[in-house]
Formats: structure tokens, C-alpha cells, sequence
């Protein structure tokens, strides 16, 4: 499943991170556990939580980036 | 003319070490320059405001020290304009580095300190905002940290001025160069010590916790968005007037206008120079009434209430909620602050969008700027004209306003070759802004209008009392007959307005106030005076910013639309009403 289709409050491991330098340079990585805040409407970006940091990812990126769910 | 930042020019001693402050944006390095060097320094709680850099002395115990305050940047890989001249001063050489760490995002934070460490030059660490950090649970050992960056590290909360005193002892103190960590992978390392050194708790969840989180979710943010909007409006538009009505206007009127009128009636004939002086448009009446009785209020209200938010963190957020809404106009939605400084003073709203990611976004944001976003001052001047007579008539204006960015912003997004950036965005923490610092902030930016506005209205008055007096108005008015009585129903005199406007956006509304003018009338002038060309300030900065093709573009296109717009709301109003 790609992290835009995550739902809210749960948790998700990250993989296949693209190599976007300001994506890693903020901390957005594969293996990270991360938890969905919310996602804006109209297309707008997926929020998510690494830690107690709050992160606004683009749809188009985020359609990239593969998550696990956390059981 | 871009006096809209804050330069020191510092005589500093030949012999006085060159310090660096560097650091992620959003880390408060901007309020640690302050207090490192006490001089005023507008600071800001959003990514990318120290685009262009400051420097000041700091002064300790006898000694001084020259400091740089760098743009703030992720990495060193010059992937933007603030990393390509973070880089370039490194480059220049440098005595010290103070890097200034996030104690609340410390993990992230470490990739630049890693990144410093190459550069062979010695470094003091700053663990700032480290009381934010324990209200979130956020425990970081300093002494374990700095034993992993083989450098001291200095907790600080930078706003309550903790830390301050030991950081500027260790600049003079600290000589040893740190030697560069041997790392495989930056990520894995800035992990491994940020887990090592952090002790995290579980807290209970403060009100402001939560608050930032309902203004980033849809459901509750965009009520918010609107309770801020409609505070925002009742404390700019509700509180200007008060303010001009009940202190400003009545001090004007009842005690400047008949002591300079009565002083010059003393002994100055009733001759042209006399009419100049203290006639219908007398510089000396108006430029003490126009500029501080009638713009001023708003001015400072609208600056009080965006260094408010800006200091808060909410506008991040707000970007983060309009970001859809943003992308049918080609902008990702962190556009939106330098967006909103427009509605404030379009000069610093184009130099913010040098952080724009790209030239297309550039072009889209300052071209709606230009067009149809009213200055505050101008919106003081709508308020006074417009707000008077009918509060319908001052929003539909704005509805037009609005309107056309909307529409402006589809058509650039269609012919602009080229595609948005995607937005990644950290939320910076929502805080109660330090009132000290706020405080300054307000002042500045009220010194700079001040500054900036008195010199062109003064002139701009003086035009309009020499060329009212002089009897050209009545020549400038037939010449221009067929477009300001044929085409846009006004009287002659308001030809006027069109002369000013090219000094100031608000000296292009301000004379129709003189004119006995129907309700039509008003909102035609107020079109024509939105969409009129930029001041001239913004002129200079459009060109000094872009190629003088598109300065002129962008005027061509705003003069153009100014009589376009204006003729058609006549004839429509006129046909309706």
C-alpha cells in the first residue's frame, strides 16, 4: 500500500523513500514508523507523525513512498 | 530602496573574529542573533524568511565578534539559493561556527552539524528551544551529545534569554577545530545519536498540542481558518476605524488642521504658495492627514496581527490546509505567507518569494501580488473611501479582488511552461510568540512604512497641490476626458487619482475622498485604483528581481485590466443599479 492511502491514526513502517534530497534532509526515510495525522482535502498533502514531529508530504510523492502496517 | 531588511552597516574592527550562526530554518536563530548582538533584526517563524543575511557585533567582557546570521538550510549540497550562499560564506573562511540545533527536532537537525564538521573550523553547538522540548517529554543529555560532536553544546531557550551569557563567553573562548566524525551513512548516525542522548516520556497533552493539531485537520482547521479571518478582519478594519475615528481624526481636525491653518493665514497672502501650503489639497494638511490619520491605524493593526501569526507558527499550517486549493493555481500552498505579507506591503512579499523552489512559482505569486492584492495602506484608504459610505460596496470590491486572482492565477498555471514543486513541508511548533521580540518586529516594520511612505506621499501631494492649484488638473482632465468621463463615469478631477497612483497605490484612492461622488462612482475608482500600476517601489523590485520584460509585463497587464475592469463594473453597476 503507498503512504496516501494509509488511514488516519494508525502506524506504518516506511519503504521505497524517494531520493529527494529535502525529503531526506528533513528526516523521511525508509524504516521509519510514522502515524497519519490526516490528509487534506482537494489533493492536498498527507500529514504524518515520525516521533512527536509533524510532516506535510506532497500527494505525488507520498503516492511514491510504500508503507507497512504496524500490527 | 530595499530597506524592507534590516541592514547593519556594521563598522567592525579589522581584527575581530568572523563567527558563522547556522542552522535549520525554524530553530530560533534569528532571535539568538538578536540577543547575541542586540540589534534589531526582524525575525520570523517561517522556512526561508533570512533569505538575504544580517550581520551585527558581539560585544563581551572587552572583546567583539563579527556575526553572520546564515540563511537557514537542511544540508550543504546547495540544492537552494540559501545553500549555495551557506556554503559561499563557509567558503570565505570563518573564525567559529555557532550551529544552532532544535532540541525538539534534534535527529533531523544533526545531518547539518555533521555536514560543518568538514570544514575544518571550530564549532560551538546551540540546543535551543530546549523548554519546548521538555513540554513535549523531550529530555536530551547536552554532556553525551557533546561528547558524540567532539564540541561543547549549549542549552538554550533563546527567547527568555536563557544560555545567552555562557554562548557568547564560549565565542571568545572556543579555538579547538572539532575534528570531522567518520560516518557511513548520516541518517543511520544522526539516528543512532539522537536515540542515544533523547529520553522521551510520555506527557500529558497540553491545550496548544492540540490546538496545532486541529488547525492542520480539515474539519477543525478550516473553522478555524475562518474564526482567524473574521478576528483578523473585525481587529484590522473594526479597531483601524475606532482608532482613526475617535483619537486620530479628531486630534487632526480639531487641533493640527486650525493651528497650521491659522499660523500660515497669519502671514503668508492668500496667493498660490499659501494654496499650496494649507489650500484644498495644502501639503502640509494632507500629509500629516492622509498618511497618519487615515492609513496609519490599519497599517499598524494589519502588521500586529501578521507578525502575530507569523510568530505563532499557525501560517505553516495554514499552508498546509490550503495547499489543494492552492495547486489549481499552480502554487504549493507555503505560497500562501508570502501571499498574505502582499496584502501587508507587496515589496517584501517579492523578496519572499525567493524561496520560492522554482522561477514559474516566482512569476505566478508576484504577478497576482502585483495585480490585484491591495497593500495595506491602499486597504486603509478602501476602508475610508468605501468602508463609510456602504460595507457592500467594500467587499464586492474585494470579491473582485479576489475573483481575479483566482482566474490570473488558473490562465498563468495554464501558460506557464513547467510544473509546481511538491510541497514538503515541517510543521514548526504552534508557540505563544515572545512578546519582546513581537514587539520589535511590529516596530520595525512601522518604522519602515513610515520611512518608506512619508517621502513619495509628500511628493505626491505636492503634485497634487501644484497641479489642483495651478489650474493643469483642469487641462490633464480634458485630455483624459474620453477615458475618465466617457469610459469610467467619473468627474474630470479624478484624473488626479491616475497621476498618484503611479507614486502609491493609496494616492491613487485618497483624492476621490475630496470628490463629492456617488456610490458607482466610488467602486469605479477603487477598480481602477486595485488593479492600477504597482508603486513604484514595487516597479524597482520587479525589475531588480526579474528581467524588465516581465516588469513591464506584469504593469502593462495591471494597467490595462485597471481601465478594463473599471468601465465594465460602471457600465454593469449603472445598468443594475
Amino acid at each position: 500500500m503507498h503512504l496516501y492511502a494509509c488511514k488516519k491514526k494508525q502506524c506504518y513502517i516506511l519503504n521505497n523513500c524517494p531520493k529527494d534530497v529535502l525529503l531526506n534532509a528533513i528526516g523521511v526515510r525508509d524504516g521509519l514508523q510514522v502515524s497519519i495525522v490526516t490528509k487534506q482535502p482537494m489533493g492536498g498533502p498527507i500529514v504524518i507523525r515520525i516521533k512527536k514531529r509533524e510532516i506535510a508530504i506532497d500527494k505525488s510523492l507520498a503516492c511514491m513512498i510504500t508503507a507497512l502496517a504496524v500490527t | 530602496m530595499d530597506c524592507h531588511q534590516t541592514k547593519s552597516n556594521i563598522k567592525h574592527p579589522h581584527d575581530a573574529k568572523r563567527v558563522l550562526l547556522m542552522g535549520n530554518p525554524n530553530v530560533g536563530k534569528s532571535v539568538i542573533f538578536n540577543r547575541l548582538t542586540g540589534l534589531d533584526v526582524v525575525t520570523a517563524n517561517y522556512t526561508g524568511t533570512t533569505v538575504s543575511y544580517h550581520e551585527g557585533l558581539i560585544r563581551h567582557q572587552g572583546d567583539q565578534a563579527l556575526l553572520i546570521d546564515v540563511p537557514g538550510i537542511y544540508g550543504l549540497n546547495a540544492q537552494s539559493k540559501a545553500e549555495e550562499v551557506a556554503v559561499h560564506m563557509l567558503n570565505d573562511g570563518a573564525d567559529l561556527i555557532i550551529c544552532v540545533l532544535d532540541a525538539t527536532h534534534l535527529e533531523r537537525n544533526l545531518h547539518l552539524a555533521f555536514d560543518l564538521q568538514n570544514y575544518a573550523i571550530p564549532i560551538v553547538y546551540v540546543l535551543n528551544l530546549s523548554d519546548v522540548a521538555k513540554r513535549k517529554g523531550i529530555d536530551i543529555d547536552c554532556d553525551l551529545l557533546s561528547k558524540y560532536l567532539n564540541a561543547p553544546v549549549f542549552e538554550t531557550v533563546a527567547v527568555k534569554n536563557i544560555g545567552i551569557d555562557l554562548l557568547k563567553d564560549a565565542v571568545f573562548k572556543t579555538h579547538q577545530t572539532t575534528p570531522p566524525l567518520t560516518i557511513e551513512d548520516p541518517y543511520d548516525k544522526s539516528r543512532e545519536i539522537a536515540d542515544n542522548v533523547t529520553k522521551e516520556t510520555d506527557v500529558e497533552i497540553r491545550f496548544i498540542e492540540r490546538l496545532s493539531e486541529w488547525c492542520i485537520k480539515p474539519k477543525t482547521g478550516i473553522p478555524i481558518l475562518f474564526l482567524v479571518l473574521m478576528l483578523a478582519l473585525g481587529i484590522i478594519v473594526g479597531g483601524g476605524k475606532t482608532l482613526r475615528s475617535l483619537l486620530l481624526l479628531p486630534l487632526v481636525n480639531n487641533y493640527y488642521i486650525p493651528f497650521i491653518t491659522t499660523l500660515f493665514e497669519g502671514f503668508l497672502p492668500d496667493n498660490l504658495l499659501r494654496n499650496i501650503l494649507i489650500g484644498e489639497f495644502g501639503v502640509l494638511i494632507k500629509m500629516i492627514e492622509w498618511p497618519f490619520a487615515l492609513i496609519l491605524p490599519y497599517v499598524l493593526l494589519f502588521y500586529i496581527v501578521f507578525s502575530f501569526l507569523e510568530d505563532s507558527g499557525y501560517l505553516p499550517r495554514l499552508g498546509v490546509l490550503m495547499d489543494g486549493l492552492f495547486r489549481k493555481i499552480g502554487l504549493p500552498g507555503n505560497n500562501i505567507i508570502p501571499f498574505i505579507l502582499g496584502y501587508g506591503c507587496a515589496v517584501p512579499a517579492i523578496l519572499g518569494t525567493r524561496a520560492s523552489g522554482s522561477h514559474r512559482e516566482r512569476v505566478i505569486v508576484v504577478s497576482l501580488i502585483a495585480i490585484a492584492v491591495p497593500c495595506t495602506a491602499q486597504t486603509g484608504a478602501f476602508i475610508t473611501l468605501l468602508g463609510d459610505r456602504s460595507i457592500f460596496a467594500l467587499i464586492f470590491v474585494y470579491m473582485i479582488s479576489f475573483t481575479t486572482i483566482v482566474l490570473t492565477g488558473i490562465v498563468l498555471n495554464r501558460v506557464l511552461k513547467g510544473k509546481s514543486r511538491p510541497l514538503i513541508l515541517e510543521i514548526p511548533n504552534l508557540l505563544m510568540p515572545d512578546m519582546r521580540s513581537l514587539g520589535k518586529k511590529i516596530w520595525i516594520k512601522i518604522k519602515h512604512f513610515i520611512l518608506e511612505a512619508q517621502v513619495p506621499m509628500f511628493l505626491g501631494i505636492l503634485l497634487a497641490a501644484l497641479i489642483t492649484e495651478t489650474g493643469a488638473l483642469d487641462v490633464i482632465g480634458t485630455f483624459l476626458e474620453p477615458l475618465v468621463v466617457g469610459w469610467l463615469d467619473l468627474p474630470k478631477e479624478a484624473s488626479l487619482s491616475l497621476l498618484l497612483g503611479v507614486v502609491r497605490r493609496e494616492l491613487a484612492v485618497m483624492p476621490l475622498l475630496e470628490m463629492n461622488l456617488t456610490t458607482v462612482q466610488l467602486i469605479t475608482g477603487s477598480v481602477v485604483a486595485l488593479f492600477y500600476l504597482p508603486c513604484i517601489s514595487v516597479l524597482f523590485i520587479l525589475v531588480k528581481e526579474f528581467k524588465i520584460k516581465i516588469a513591464l509585463l506584469i504593469a502593462f497587464s495591471t494597467f490595462i485590466m485597471a481601465f478594463l475592469f473599471g468601465g465594465l463594473i460602471q457600465l454593469l453597476l449603472n445598468l443594475v443599479m
